[in-house]
């Protein structure tokens, strides 16, 4: 049978499947019944980036399908063949959606299923600085289960995101691979249909960073060949829905390597690779390029093991913070003060402490170079959390003398030092920061007197100094902005325009960071802006301003404004940490963050407030933002400030209640703002909010209208 | 801006505009004299005039259905047939004997250098010549002399003929024929059809085969691959096509015929220091040398230098007015072009002894001192700038961008960036037949052959190639029907947007365009070489291969021997001109249908250009059914 036959027969069968489940559902529920996949705004969200309909109810999924089959042309040519394969994929979505009906949680763990829109946004960041250089899909059962584990750990040791589908996922649960999220390896289902949801996400990922309009299947399509690192890996042996699905993954760009003995495509069906080269085979077939970091300790060391947790009882020793005097501490100092690479441990190692048992340390590094300046010591710092995170067994939280590090039972006994510790802060600052530093070495202390000296004396002084530098820095007491389009991979016409008081939305770049990030290259992402030629204070309006956001955004935009969401605001990537949009009965702002996935009282979820902006596109009434942008009194500043804020959720207000209030306090002479602010334990319902606000007297309800 | 291939209305626009000119300084053209010529000679049409002997001419009617002698009209038809063929294989092999001469006569410090030593090594290995420890130019002369050799062997048959599969030597050598020495095959069509001598149409055609073969696989193999040694093998180069390429403010110097030899010294001299400070002291901004025919094609290939056009286009570049001299060597140059530059100030420079016409100055071309014929050449059209009546001057702006020089060599070395280092082996057509056998391509057509006033010019080169790519079929070209591609654009790499949507990946993951230029009429050896490295590749026979051959506009006796060389490889030949056969079903059976038995492929003949696309385009695809893909 040749190719092409292979997959319209695959096609054929995975419509006849689908057009019963759908019949089946129908006869069951009736046709009116809701269908939907929860936390998306694009549900369904393969088919409505395909054709631009969306489907909410069982009926329109047959009307659906009835659009499904006019893809499904049969004409021995590899447009046919592509679109038949598009089609595979669309129909995997329907028979997948169908077990959402009246369950939003059909997939019970290790199973994942489908993944949320705030999922999609978070992984925006990783994906586009290249942390997760890509997003294999490993379909089916390896030859033996070691070799499929193997396979899966030279993925994630690289920091990509895996995700299964089929018997890998028991084969990976035999070998006892970790799996879930944090440590980027996620088993989406154990039916071929279950890929669905890892081309959802890609395609999402065309909507939401790449402003894809639903329908535009040509620009979808491009979006995810050029900007979407993924891949698939088929195990022998395939069968015909596997081919198709196949076709589906290749039309997107993404390449198939299998180990079948079929066809070959150039760069797009490669088969008969061995499982052992498949990671390789895969890399070059969809130009990934790792980076490597190859830090001499006992254990692995990548990014895949960021979000990994290190439970109570499988601690060997924990430093905290919290309980007893700890500190990190990046430190400039002279050349003639600094020997690079040297390491002192002053105290004890962790082999003489006991078993279990909570402990100071103080860890500080210190550096020199002819370009570097203090103002980069908070920018390293603020690295050591993803440095050290990056160990296998090791967890970090938290910042300054306000952190945590718990070390695996594992990673001890395989011999995880102190001096390991410090290798890893010496490398990766070498690494990332060669420009401006020439010399690094590395102190750790461990004796409690030491640590409570250190934190009290050195530490909390400078970190005092930082903070009043820090508080100083207004917009207007700088002389330049910077622009940052790191996420241009993503999303090719968005620019962030960084300001001292209005950080990045992705809450990833600060000013300071931005201009770290210029220096350490000058030609990279990070540009200085400068604002010489106001047009407009009010609304923050620069002519330098738009000059710089027209040139970087490809002539895409001509003009943003700093300080307005109404006027001209600035765009989105999609990466955002928070989206606010107005709320028109209380004359005020709504902020909902990635991590809340309920209602709000605009009658959107995060997700689909998100959906109305994001993709560099300007949309006045909604803006992406940082979290730590909330407190900035440059916040909406045209509209009124912090004022307008009238409802977030409860966990956010909770982070962001010090800053807020101190804010409010300071422009309004309001205390205790925050309690003004209502939030989903208080309602979510527009009539109700606008009760309760009148009974606290915010302020939002008395200020001009904002439309 | 999106891609869009130049119409044949915007073409002919241009050209009744340079017609134009033409009237006003009373010039002929090929239009004017078509009308004259038409209707042709029904005798003719069908190849039933015997002019043979003396005792004729005879020409077959139904009254008179035997010539004096008693040959009937197959006979007649057959031996035609058969001297139309010589005709195209002597003209073929004896340009490639002037390459190989003109590499015996290669040395390190003269006009001729050995450009690409590897490939001369290569051959010289498979030649069984030892290479070890040996001076390049010695080899060179060496090698040169065995070539020289093949063309008068006393026995044993061509030796490229190794370079063919097992299995296509075999039915070669069943059919009884593989080419013995070129110039035999020459002669031996010559007596065959004689008075009093061969008239059974099977003897004749078989005759034809291998005379074609001898061409093919033996002298206008060697013109390429000697070529090659001498002045580079090809690789992709961009360079742009059509008569926009003339610069009105330089001066022009168009080079026109087959052999590239004294034309790349023209380009040598025209970058020459001195001469551009001559051509400024005469009130141009530069040089320019831009191509006609395949000499164009040549020296497009190895250097990049612009396509002013194809065979018609060749009096359209005298008529800009802007043509400070047309350079020409051998073959398919009209004696037109004497008369027509005497309307302008152009200077029409012959230069072989084998291509002499009136009403040109003759600048004989001699191997030893070459290089100061071309700068002769050079100076005076330079010189000749100044006698430019500007009144006269319009170079109409169409002017694409091509990518061009894709030898077997080359088309090998970028599929590499296709293949995985994993996996895959380096060098290889692999990654090609896996684009045919998975569907990805249906196929391949070579396009080639010449222009034809009996057809609406270029029409069909364009309008086939157009369909084909629609239809995923990859194109590889040479000759005129390579330069129509590139006068509108198909060479392009951007041309990858109107293909189908297999053949345009294929095109963007290989970084290619989706009409590969092969060369000049010569290098359709090149495509010879390249089947059977396919076939050998694929690990089938050249006949099963899902590959045609199309020669939709050809003329010349050159295009017929071509044909037949390519039947007899085993490829299926498409023409859209009837070779001059139809006076005899027999002939025509054999060529479209007999021949089969010998040599598993045959020709189609088919006026109507959409049925000839349709009928390709059938082929490839019964062909991928019998092989299952």
């Amino acid at each position: 049978m040749t190719l092409f036959d292979v997959i319209f027969q695959g096609n054929d069968a995975v419509y006849g499947l689908t057009e019963k489940a759908v019949d089946d559902a129908i006869a069951k529920y009736g046709a009116d019944k809701k269908v939907g996949f929860p936390g998306t705004a694009y549900s369904i969200p393969c088919y409505y980036a395909v054709t631009g309909t969306k489907v909410g109810t069982l009926g329109e999924l047959k009307d659906a399908l009835a659009v499904v089959k006019t893809l499904m042309t049969r004409e021995a040519k590899l447009n046919d063949a592509l679109m038949s394969g598009v089609a595979t994929a669309l129909l995997a979505e329907f028979i997948e959606v169908l077990k959402y009906i009246d369950n939003d949680t059909p997939y019970e763990a290790p199973y994942t299923g489908h993944l949320p829109d705030p999922v999609i946004r978070e992984l925006g960041v990783p994906l586009v600085t290249g942390d997760i250089p890509g997003v294999p899909v490993i379909i089916g059962a390896a030859p033996t289960a070691e070799e499929g584990a193997a396979l899966v750990k030279s993925y994630q040791e690289q920091g990509q995101l895996v995700t299964l589908v089929g018997g890998i996922i028991d084969q990976c649960a035999e070998q006892k691979v970790k799996m879930g999220a944090n440590v980027r390896v996620i088993p989406l289902g154990k039916d071929i249909t279950a890929v669905a949801h890892v081309v959802s996400v890609a395609i999402r990922a065309a909507l939401i960073f790449g402003n894809i309009k639903p329908g535009d299947a040509a620009g979808l399509m491009a979006y995810t060949k050029e900007r979407v690192p993924a891949f698939v890996n088929a195990f022998a042996p395939l069968n015909e829905v596997i081919v198709a699905a196949g076709a589906g993954a290749i039309a997107l760009g993404f390449p198939v390597i299998t180990n079948e003995d079929t066809f070959a495509v150039p760069e797009c069906l490669i088969p008969k690779v061995p499982v052992e080269k498949m990671n390789a085979a895969s890399l070059e077939a969809r130009n990934i390029k790792i980076k490597i970091t190859k830090v001499d300790i006992p254990v692995s060391f990548g990014s895949a093991f960021e979000g990994e947790i290190v439970r109570r009882g499988d601690m060997q020793v924990e430093f905290d913070g919290s309980r007893v005097d700890c500190c990190e501490l990046v430190h400039m100092k002279d050349p003639s003060e600094v020997e690079d690479h040297a390491f002192e441990l002053i105290g004890p190692d962790f082999d003489e402490f006991p078993v279990g048992s909570k402990q100071s340390i103080a860890y500080v590094v210190e550096v020199a170079g002819k370009n570097m300046q203090a103002d980069f010591e908070p920018v390293f710092e603020r690295k050591f959390h993803s440095y050290l995170n990056c160990i296998e067994g090791l967890m970090h939280t938290g910042q300054r003398d306000m952190i945590r590090i718990r070390i695996s039972k594992d990673t001890f006994n395989a011999g995880f030092r102190a001096k390991d510790l410090a290798e890893v802060l010496y490398t990766q600052i070498k690494n990332e920061f060669a420009a401006v530093v020439d010399k690094c070495q590395v102190k750790i202390y461990t004796k409690p007197e030491d640590c409570t000296r250190i934190r009290h004396e050195i530490a909390i002084p400078m970190f005092d100094k930082r903070d009043e530098r820090l508080s100083s820095m207004t917009d207007e007491a700088v002389d330049v902005y910077y622009s940052c389009i790191m996420c241009q991979a993503f999303s090719p016409s968005h620019v962030c325009i960084v300001t001292p008081e209005r950080l990045g939305l992705c809450g990833a770049v600060s000013w300071f960071d931005a201009k770290a990030t210029h220096e350490l290259d000058p030609n990279g992402p990070c540009q200085v802006v400068t604002k010489e030629r106001p047009i407009d204070e009010r609304i923050g309006e620069y002519e330098d301003v738009n000059e710089a956001v027209k040139k970087f955004s490809q002539g895409a935009l001509d003009d943003v404004s700093l300080y307005s969401i109404m006027e001209k605001p600035m765009t989105s990537c999609g990466c955002f940490e928070c989206i606010c949009g107005i709320e028109p009965f209380s004359n005020g702002v709504c902020i909902a963050n990635r991590e809340y996935a309920g209602q709000t009282p605009l009658g959107m979820t995060f997700s689909e407030l998100a959906s109305m902006t994001g993709g560099g596109v300007q949309t006045p009434g909604f803006m992406g933002h940082g979290k730590h942008f909330i407190a900035s009194k440059k916040f909406m500043k045209a509209e009124g400030g912090i004022a307008r804020i009238v409802w977030m959720p409860k966990d956010l207000k909770d982070q962001v209640a010090d800053a807020v209030n101190k804010t409010a306090k300071e422009l309004y002479g309001i205390d205790n703002f925050c309690d003004m602010i209502a939030d989903e334990t208080v309602t979510t319902d527009p009539e109700e909010l606008v009760a309760w606000l009148t009974e606290k007297g915010h302020p939002a309800l008395s200020m001009d209208p904002m439309m | 801006m999106a891609f869009r291939p130049y119409t044949i209305e915007e073409l002919e626009a241009a050209t009744n505009r340079l017609l134009e000119t033409g009237a006003k300084v009373g010039a002929d053209s090929y239009q004017s004299r078509l009308k004259n010529q038409t209707p042709h000679c029904g005798f003719g049409e069908k190849g039933i005039c015997c002019r043979i002997c003396r005792m004729g001419p005879c020409r077959i009617t139904p009254k008179a259905p035997r010539g004096i002698c008693g040959c009937d009209a197959h006979g007649i038809v057959g031996r035609n047939f058969l001297r139309f063929v010589a005709g195209g294989a002597a003209t073929h092999s004896d340009h490639g004997r002037s390459i190989c001469y003109t590499l015996y006569n290669a040395k390190p410090d003269g006009p001729y250098t050995v450009k690409d030593p590897e490939k001369l090594i290569r051959i010289a290995k498979e030649w069984g010549v030892e290479t070890e420890g040996k001076d390049i130019y010695d080899l060179a002369h060496e090698v040169a002399y065995m070539a020289m050799e093949e063309y008068g062997k006393v026995f044993g048959t061509q030796r490229w003929l190794s370079r063919a599969p097992e299995h296509t030597r075999e039915l070669w050598h069943k059919a009884d024929i593989e080419p013995r020495a070129i110039d035999r095959e020459i002669s031996c069509s010559m007596h065959m059809t004689h008075m009093g001598n061969s008239s059974l149409p099977e003897a004749l055609i078989r005759q034809s085969l291998r005379a074609g073969l001898s061409d093919g696989w033996g002298g206008s193999m060697a013109g390429t691959e000697f070529s090659d040694v001498l002045f580079g093998t090809p690789k992709p180069v961009d360079t742009s096509a059509n008569l926009g390429v003339m610069v009105e403010e330089n001066v022009n110097i168009v080079v026109h015929g087959h052999d590239p030899a004294l034309s790349e010294l023209v380009c040598d001299y025209a970058e020459d220091p001195e001469m551009i400070e001559l051509a400024k002291s005469v009130g141009a901004k530069g040089i320019t040398v831009s191509g006609v025919c395949c000499t164009s094609n040549e020296v497009a290939m190895r250097r990049g230098i612009p396509m002013a056009g194809n065979f018609l286009q060749q009096e359209n570049v005298v008529l800009t007015g802007a043509c400070e001299a047309i350079v020409v060597d051998v073959q398919c140059i009209f004696p037109a072009l004497g008369p027509l530059s005497k309307c302008f100030h152009t200077k029409f420079i012959t230069t072989s002894p084998i291509a002499r016409m009136p009403d040109s100055d003759f600048i004989e071309f001699d191997v030893d001192d070459a290089d100061k014929q071309a700068k002769l050449i050079v100076e005076t059209a330079v010189r000749n700038f100044k006698n430019r009546k500007p009144e006269l001057v319009h170079i109409p702006q169409l002017k694409t961008k091509a990518t061009v020089g894709y030898s077997v060599e080359a088309i090998k070395k970028q599929l590499n960036v296709v293949t995985n280092s994993q996996v895959d082996e380096l060098d290889t057509l692999q990654p090609l037949v896996d684009c045919i056998t998975s569907g990805v391509i249906r196929g391949c057509v070579a396009m080639v052959g010449c222009n034809n006033p009996r057809v609406r010019p270029d029409t069909a080169h364009i309008g086939l190639m157009k369909k084909l790519i629609e239809n995923d079929i990859l194109i590889v070209a040479s000759g005129c029907s390579a330069q129509a591609a590139a006068r509108v654009g198909l060479m392009d790499k951007e041309a990858r947007e109107i293909c189908g949507t297999g053949l345009k990946t294929v095109c963007e993951l290989a970084d290619i365009p989706p009409v590969l230029h092969m060369g000049s009429c010569v290098d359709i050896s090149r495509m010879c070489v390249l089947v059977a490295d396919l076939a050998k590749q694929a690990g089938c026979n050249i006949s099963q291969l899902p590959v045609v051959g199309c020669a939709p506009e050809w003329m010349s006796e050159k295009a017929v021997s071509i044909g037949n060389y390519v039947v007899a490889t085993g490829i299926d030949t498409f023409l859209g001109v009837e070779p001059g056969v139809s006076g005899s079903d027999q002939i025509t059976g054999l060529l479209t249908g007999g021949i089969r038995d010998w040599v598993e492929a045959a020709y189609t003949f088919e006026p109507d250009i959409d049925k000839l696309g349709d009928k390709m385009i059938e082929r490839i695809e019964e062909k991928r059914k019998s092989l299952g893909i």
